[in-house]
């Protein structure tokens, strides 16, 4: 290259480009075409917005309105009919819906376990326990199956006849209907969802733990800490944010994605034992056809999660504030 | 952290044991898949006698599996596609552009985050209906990109944050229009983040149930996992044959699994520390 022949710093895009297509798009454009260019580059931000845009408004905002505005409409016969508080009546009279919202309740007792087990295997796998890389790819495995693939597998496991009981019978115990007895079946599923999920918030933890500051753990060392001090007055604080949003991310898991799990272990039973918001709206739309009262206990779901999600963005809002 | 020597024990072996009831239902699936009936009913456990891969073939043809994993693999990478053309032109435009009403807009994408599909099934299912796209494979894909387009325009436009726009600032100089740059930097270098949204996006959609079960009513528009749950009542006397269904629908995602781990992974994490 001579000296004195000033290169740009910036290569042309065509230059990197061996394809013809690029190479014809980059032209000086003439002065008219540069006027009608200008206008053409204001709108060009909401062209590149405007289908996510219209998808999530038409398809996620819109039915959110339309669905609330249902619920107080009637069914059948009364289709179309403003009734009022009729639908919530008749939900909260409903024994099957009155079961599901306390099997909501369950879920949020057993939440602080669903949130601990990952977090301390995050902990060691952390902390470099012999083996932790292999840990993290085995755990984390059940977390990509479908909850539909998850069920089928353990109702081979845990059918009446099955290798469960036959081990326990083995043992002495006589076999346990696992999904047919009303006090155990919930438990169950629950146990199983938690089986299937903790792999997902495990890697979350373990994104927290990247940020965290090793020297702190160093300090606790030489001031002679025990592991359970170490994780109590270290770790936790230290991971404040990421136990928060394991919470919310986890409940919310619990009340949107176990209708896989419910649908092909249980359908619900035995006895309405297993219901959950999400299966009774499915069954009140699809099978009964009752649409309207269904929408109504979308609506109830929506409130429980709109606690659940404003939680979250203040949760975030003030992550964002320690942040920056 | 060498020094953790008296509990050590107490934490490897449960965590040996956890890993263990981790991988064994899936092993025991894939076992009993290759046995015959005989030898199932005669003894759950044992290892099988010989890789039988007709049951396989029994799922995939006359059970309709091969079917419905068609059905599936076409609505999954339609989805796919459309969400990460979707998602890096808006993620594009909110994180790198300035124009009026960026803002609003992008909260309007977030708020569908919220939105989870059970709280607006009849009213979809209703305008689905009306526009005549229920039990169509257009239906169910622009079901699937409403539901996980939120988070795919989230993560991109995290993503597109770290990027510089000196580096736009060039393209433009040299005479690229916005699509230009969008075409020509953007996709390339968004390449990482597309690949992790990408693949979290069809594990999402190749997983569900619900959404196809309430989109996709007749039998011969069936996905997979529809198809898995179709299993149960058909063959609860042919276990092996079952459990050659289910282990036809695991096996994609096992593989996805086995070479993209990390980038799995990576987008877990990117969802939940890029708040």
């Amino acid at each position: 290259m001579p000296i004195g022949d000033v290169q740009p710093s910036v290569r042309p895009a065509r230059a990197g480009r061996t394809d013809g297509a690029a190479g014809s798009a980059i032209r000086r454009p003439s002065a008219r075409s540069r006027r009608t260019g200008v206008r053409a580059e204001r709108f060009a931000p909401y062209v590149l917005v405007a289908p996510a845009v219209l998808i999530i408004v038409l398809l996620r905002l819109y039915p959110l309105l339309l669905g609330v505005n249902f619920s107080f409409t009637g069914d059948g016969e009364r289709n179309g009919v403003a009734v009022g508080l009729d639908n919530y009546l008749e939900l909260f009279r409903d024994p099957l819906f009155r079961t599901a919202l306390g099997n909501v309740g369950l879920l949020v007792l057993l939440l602080p376990v669903a949130v601990a087990i990952p977090g301390l295997l995050a902990t060691f796998i952390y902390l470099r326990v012999p083996g932790h890389r292999l840990y993290r790819g085995v755990y984390f495995f059940p977390a990509v199956l479908s909850p539909v693939i998850v069920g089928a597998i353990f109702n081979l496991l845990l059918a009446f006849d099955g290798p469960l009981n036959a081990v326990l019978g083995s043992v002495g115990v006589g076999p346990v209907d696992w999904l047919g007895d009303p006090d155990v079946a919930m438990f169950v599923v629950v146990g199983v969802h938690v089986w299937a999920t903790f792999g997902m918030a495990l890697v979350v933890f373990l994104a927290g733990f990247a940020t965290l500051d090793a020297a702190l753990l160093d300090a606790a060392r030489v001031d002679g800490a025990s592991l359970p001090q170490v994780i109590w007055h270290v770790i936790v604080p230290a991971l404040s944010r990421t136990i928060q949003f394991v919470f919310v991310t986890t409940m919310i898991g619990m009340l949107t994605s176990m209708f896989g799990l419910l649908y092909v272990m249980t359908n619900g039973g035995p006895e309405g034992s297993t219901y959950l918001p999400e299966y009774y709206i499915w069954i009140q739309q699809g099978q009964l056809s009752r649409p309207a009262l269904a929408s109504a206990a979308s609506t109830v779901l929506f409130v429980i999660m709109l606690v659940v999600g404003l939680l979250q963005i203040t949760l975030l809002r003030r992550a964002g504030r320690e942040d920056r | 952290m060498t020094r953790i020597r008296l509990g050590r024990w107490l934490v490897v072996i449960p965590m040996a044991l956890l890993a263990l009831a981790t991988i064994y239902p899936l092993l025991f699936t894939a076992n009993v898949a290759m046995k015959t009936r005989r030898d199932y009913i005669l003894d759950r456990f044992s290892l099988t006698d010989a890789l039988r891969w007709e049951n396989i073939g029994t799922a995939w043809s006359s059970v309709g599996m091969g079917r419905y994993f068609v059905n599936s693999l076409l609505v999954v990478t339609s989805s796919v596609v459309l969400l990460l053309l979707f998602g890096s032109m808006a993620g594009f435009a909110l994180s790198r552009l300035r124009f009026r009403g960026s803002r609003a807009l992008f909260l309007g994408c977030l708020a569908g985050l919220f939105v989870p599909f059970q709280v607006i099934m009849v009213p979809l299912a209703r305008i689905m209906a009306d526009n005549g796209l229920i039990d169509t494979y257009p239906g169910l894909i622009l079901v699937y990109v409403a539901q996980f387009l939120p988070f795919t325009v989230f993560l991109m436009t995290s993503y597109y944050r770290a990027i510089p726009t000196e580096i736009i600032d060039a393209a433009r100089i040299d005479g690229n229009s916005v699509y230009g740059v969008y075409r020509r930097i953007m996709l390339p270098l968004g390449s990482p983040a597309l690949l992790s949204v990408g693949i979290l996006d069809a594990l999402f959609c190749w997983n569900d149930v619900l959404m196809s079960l309430v989109m996709m009513p007749s039998a011969d528009h069936r996905t997979l996992m529809v198809g898995v749950t179709s299993l149960r009542g058909q063959y609860s006397d042919d276990i092996p044959t079952f459990a050659s269904g289910v282990l036809i629908a695991a096996l994609p995602v096992l593989v996805v699994y086995l070479f993209l781990q990390r980038q799995i992974a990576d987008g877990v994490a990117a969802g939940s520390t890029k708040g």
